[in-house]
């Protein structure tokens, strides 16, 4: 474990030292505030009409939490798909084609503990990802204020998002650390892992013309449709089994893979 | 202190060693002599547990290199061929973190980087960015590395590559000084290297043993040829020869 965490440590060191982490910081941010106006002008324009015509049952479900803050969430669920590849794409290509591997290999570590470090280096960049995008909720929850008074923001509900946003940022960052074990090239790594995850978006729409069991199956696949529920604050235990079971595949395949090119 | 026999290596249908056993004592500071492609880099990954042999056993202090791996790696300082540094980290930062995966105690790691710095004399570097610096100090950094922790065995391919002259012999004396303490394996193509660091050379040629004696010993052997020819006739068999078959070799 504390080998596992000095490889986090010069995992986030090497982040901070390159430009990876303040782009893919400054992308989150500028994303998700652009998200946020446009989510922000809309809710502003129904609440106008719904004024105008004087609808109080409309009133009634328009709140910030549902119009604003959860969407916003499931919008940077997206956006990591984009983000995620970048993330990862350095941390096993670079280091076989640097022949780093060859340090970490012939030091009194397991390569589980090689895999381990990698993740959690990652998972302490999704943190911070995650942070960021807390702050547009928190903004609505200092400046409005909900229907029945008191804060404008339900915290159960766009805490749930949070946890749903972390938890797929994790089984993404967990596919493209494999993705980074099989190949020397760091361009390739962050291609083949969009591509991965944008197919774990994309099966989702499939699934609307697909029928029967086939539906079922091809639902289940699609990653968004699983930060769905998040979104509503629902924990689904199905939901979490998807995402912590990519979670665990991913580590297991990185460790195969890393194991596997030393028999080669 | 390190043990091999009967090691063989097969990538696929090329067979890198074959059948090759050798002893080295503690304390001894053994040259690695071999043509390029001969299977140095490749018996000392087996030795350092970077790469598993096809069979055979290789033993480091007693600890058989594939059953007790952790064990074994506590106790190697390796350096590889290409210095495994990382081009976005301060040399400092970097021999941190190698004391930190080595298991140096929290307590004593400023003072033993510190220690392997003035070594290998990068001590007035340490802020600098590795992907920075020239290929001596890279070279140098590497050393460093390699002796973090002390370790009982260092196993060094190649350790002079891209050093100027001075720095050459600089680094010489470092190997020599850590005779009897540390028992030594040092891969080298330079012939005057190994006179003047070693007492034992190791000849391989084709992945196979063709000598393996006191340096003495082999040049009254071999009387009035220099070492240069005695290594030439030794490894002539193979240098003109494809790389050996399985088939054939069997």
């Amino acid at each position: 474990m504390r080998n596992a965490l000095a490889i986090a440590r010069k995992e986030m060191l090497l982040y901070f030292t390159t430009p990876i982490a303040y782009v893919v910081f400054f992308a989150t941010a500028f994303i998700g505030a652009f998200f946020f106006l446009s989510l922000t002008s809309e809710f502003q324009r129904r609440s106008m009409q719904f004024m105008q015509f004087g609808s109080p049952e409309g009133m009634g479900w328009l709140n910030l939490t549902d119009m604003v803050a959860a969407p916003l969430i499931l919008n940077m669920g997206v956006i990591f798909i984009f983000v995620v590849p970048f993330l990862t794409m350095r941390l096993l290509a670079e280091e076989r084609r640097q022949r780093t591997m060859e340090l970490l290999m012939t030091a009194p570590i397991r390569s589980i503990e090689i895999v381990a470090g990698k993740y959690l280096g990652v998972l302490a960049m999704l943190a911070v990802l995650v942070a960021l995008t807390a702050i547009f909720p928190m903004l609505l929850d200092t400046y409005g204020t909900g229907a029945s008074g008191g804060g404008a923001i339900e915290w159960q509900t766009v805490g749930a998002a949070l946890a749903g946003l972390f938890l797929c940022g994790a089984a993404f960052a967990a596919i493209g650390l494999f993705v980074s074990a099989l190949t020397e090239s760091q361009v390739v790594a962050a291609l083949i892992t969009f591509l991965v995850l944008l197919l774990t978006w994309v099966v989702g729409w499939k699934a609307a013309d697909a029928e029967g069991a086939w539906r079922a199956v091809l639902e289940h696949l699609s990653s968004v449709q699983h930060l769905v529920a998040f979104g509503r604050g629902i924990v689904d235990l199905r939901d979490l089994v998807y995402f912590l079971s990519l979670v665990v595949l991913g580590l297991f395949l990185t460790h195969r893979a890393i194991e596997a090119r030393r028999w080669a | 202190m390190i043990e091999v026999s009967q090691l063989t290596k097969r990538y696929r249908d090329l067979v890198a060693i074959e059948d090759l056993s050798f002893i080295v004592e503690k304390g001894e500071i053994l040259g690695f002599l071999g043509p390029n492609g001969a299977g140095k880099s490749t018996t000392m990954r087996i030795l350092t547990g970077f790469q598993p042999a096809t069979s055979g056993t290789a033993k480091v202090a007693g600890f058989d290199v594939f059953e007790h791996p952790l064990e074994v790696k506590r106790r190697v300082g390796y350096l590889p061929e290409i210095p495994p540094l990382y081009p976005d980290m301060t040399i400092a930062a970097y021999l941190r973190f190698v004391a930190e995966i080595k298991g140096v105690p929290r307590g004593q790691r400023a003072g033993e980087v510190e220690r392997v710095a003035s070594l290998a004399q990068v001590s007035h570097v340490m802020d600098r960015l590795i992907a920075n610096v020239s290929k001596g100090y890279k070279q140098r950094v590497g050393i460093a590395q390699a002796l973090i922790g002390s370790p009982d065995v260092l196993i060094l391919d190649e350790p002079t590559v891209g050093l100027d002259p001075s720095q050459i012999l600089e680094v010489r004396d470092l190997i020599r000084s850590l005779a009897g303490k540390h028992t030594v394996i040092l891969s080298t193509h330079i012939l005057q290297e190994v006179v003047a660091t070693c007492e034992r050379v190791l000849i391989i040629a084709g992945g196979r043993r063709v000598a393996h004696e006191k340096l003495s010993e082999l040049q009254e052997r071999h009387p009035g040829k220099s070492l240069d020819e005695i290594f030439l006739d030794l490894t002539s068999a193979t240098r003109t020869a494809a790389p050996a078959r399985p088939a054939a070799a069997a």
